[in-house]
């Protein structure tokens, strides 16, 4: 009764792993690099919420990508509502891909999220440096959407594996 | 074409409205809410500021929590490449240390001077305190450089409050919270900083750059020509933004196709900091004379206070040169016995030089008596020479044998 009980528990917490992990990482704000790579970054979140709101996954809820958001702006400092903005446009732009999509395939999905970073990192540089006079430097956001892209193809095939264990 | 068109605007107004049966919010819903935070968070609310300080303290923290298996993994990363350059770093440590040292004792003079200067100039004393503080998240962005330290409001730390690493500049706090504060970094494009560069004395601004160095701005054009790579920064306090005379780093040549460029090497590392001290100030005014007289509303009192303090200064100044008198009549009565000694001396040198001329006089002559002596003296009859001894003799043996008649 009691392995059962935990074994409960422990799906539950599976189940929950992809907003763990988005939470996670932008409380942690990691980009791996510890070699100092010039430039070299990479924006998981936009990964993890553009593969688990496409695939329209149960346990994503829209408000928890929101407040991750939030979190994220307080830890990289950036103005309050800026990623949370930038997260949600994600949600609509998989939403809408959803829907206009018949038969989907990965690769479809790597170029449409090409152009959904690009046009995300435009919007975020574009507010940050208009209405709040930051300095930014657009070969960091050109290399970070690069990296985000190349990387997302790796995700998605681990995320898939996922996906797949939690529907068995 | 109608068709395709209905059918984007269904898409497109479904993606917004529709909620999925997990869902609790619409995506419009949420992306008014962000642009709202977003308009909120650019006016500074007092409310929406007490808001985000306290989401702040929390993320902190949870921050610092998440981020322990990273940092762990990070330290041992760094920890491993220090112990391959360990003996190489320990030589040049003990090399910098020695150098060092002699240097402190003189710095500490010059900062006591400095202060007694500062003192005079700003009409008030800064008594600052060092407070250590630790940093709970240091996360670097490439988008902000900033870290967040674990004190705050409560500490009395301030926006624009100095932090250092040992005694280099690290950066300023731009956000304060009740116990966190997050610090601009100087490799931050948004940080700039009024800086001298030594020993050329040129005033300049430094600004963050996308590669941990500093760049140099607003300066002459020409006066890079002067820069040296043993030229240090410092900042100048111009602006009253930083504490003036505070080591940054030192300049370093990048060569470009076209030109030679130099940027500052931070002296302090940022990527490995651990702790850091921030600076909180407090200044006591000096109390003005002129308010002090202005409080005497008698002007007969007042009169009579600045006669008192004038006699005072006589008599201080009065005693200072009686004091200085005596030293000075010690002084000469100590060169006047130099001079004496020295006359002395110099007599003796003089009589011993008049004899060593007769002697050479002297011995010229017996040198020239044993060559010349058989032309000079009289030896036989008929003999036109002079008896020895004479002064004749003499003057003919000093002429070389030339008798007078010749």
């Amino acid at each position: 009764m009691t392995s059962l009980r935990s074994k409960g528990t422990f799906l539950k917490l599976y189940s929950w792993l992809p907003l763990i992990i988005l939470f996670i990482s932008v409380l942690n704000e990691f980009d791996l690099n510890y070699l100092n790579l010039d430039y070299f970054s990479f924006n998981f979140p936009f990964i993890l919420i553009f593969f688990f709101t496409l695939k329209d996954f149960k346990n994503f809820d829209y408000i928890f990508v929101f407040i991750a958001g939030l979190f994220n702006d307080t830890v990289v400092g950036l103005p309050l509502g800026i990623s949370s903005l930038s997260y949600i446009l994600i949600c609509i732009a998989t939403s809408y891909f959803r829907n206009i999509t018949i038969r989907p395939s990965p690769i479809k999905d790597w170029f449409y999220f090409l152009f959904v970073v690009s046009l995300i990192n435009s919007i975020n540089y574009s507010i940050l440096t208009l209405f709040f006079s930051f300095n930014l430097i657009l070969m960091n956001y050109l290399v970070n959407t690069f990296f985000t892209f190349t990387f997302y193809i790796i995700f998605a095939l681990v995320f898939k594996h996922y996906l797949k264990s939690i529907n068995d | 074409m109608a068709a395709s068109r209905d059918d984007l605007l269904i898409a497109i107004r479904s993606a917004f409205l529709k909620k999925s049966t997990q869902q609790k919010f619409s995506l419009l819903t949420l992306v008014l809410i962000s642009a709202f935070t977003i308009l909120l968070s650019s006016l500074d609310f007092r409310i929406i500021k007490i808001l985000k300080s306290s989401i702040n303290e929390v993320v902190y923290r949870s921050s610092f929590v998440v981020s322990i298996p990273e940092n762990f993994l990070k330290n041992t990363f760094i920890e491993i490449s220090d112990y391959t350059t360990f003996f190489y770093d320990y030589k040049s440590n003990k090399d910098e240390l020695s150098q060092l040292r002699s240097k402190n004792i003189s710095s500490e003079i010059t900062q006591n001077e400095n202060k007694e200067l500062k003192e005079l100039i700003n009409d008030y004393v800064s008594s600052s305190d060092k407070i250590l503080a630790k940093i709970i998240v240091d996360h670097e962005s490439p988008f902000l450089k900033s870290i967040i330290i674990n004190k705050g409001s409560k500490d009395n730390i301030k926006i624009g409050t100095n932090i250092y690493d040992q005694s280099y500049l690290v950066g300023r706090v731009i956000e304060v919270n009740f116990k966190t504060s997050r610090v601009l970094l100087l490799s931050d494009l948004n940080s700039n900083v009024p800086v001298t560069i030594a020993p050329q004395n040129i005033q300049a601004i430094i600004t963050g750059s996308e590669d941990n160095l500093g760049k140099i701005k607003y300066i002459k054009e020409g006066l890079s020509d002067n820069f040296t790579e043993e030229s240090i920064v410092y900042t100048s306090g111009t602006g009253a933004i930083f504490k003036s005379g505070v080591p940054i780093g030192k300049l370093t040549k990048l060569k470009d196709e076209s030109k030679t460029n130099f940027n500052v090497e931070f002296y302090s590392d940022f990527s490995q900091l651990k702790y850091v001290f921030a600076e909180v100030i407090t200044k006591t005014e000096i109390e003005n004379l002129d308010d002090t007289n202005s409080k005497n509303t008698n002007p007969i009192d007042a009169k009579i206070k600045i006669l008192e303090d004038e006699k005072e200064i006589i008599e201080d100044s009065n005693l200072k040169f009686k004091e200085e008198n005596d030293l000075l009549k010690v002084k000469v009565n100590e060169l006047n016995n130099q001079i004496l000694n020295l006359n002395s001396k110099l007599s003796d040198q003089k009589e011993k030089i008049d004899q060593f001329n007769i002697d050479k006089d002297e011995l010229e002559y017996l040198r020239l008596n044993l060559i010349y002596s058989h032309k000079c003296q009289t030896r036989k009859l008929f003999s036109t020479g002079y008896k020895i001894g004479t002064p004749e003799y003499k003057e003919c043996i000093l002429n070389k044998g030339k008798k007078i008649n010749d």
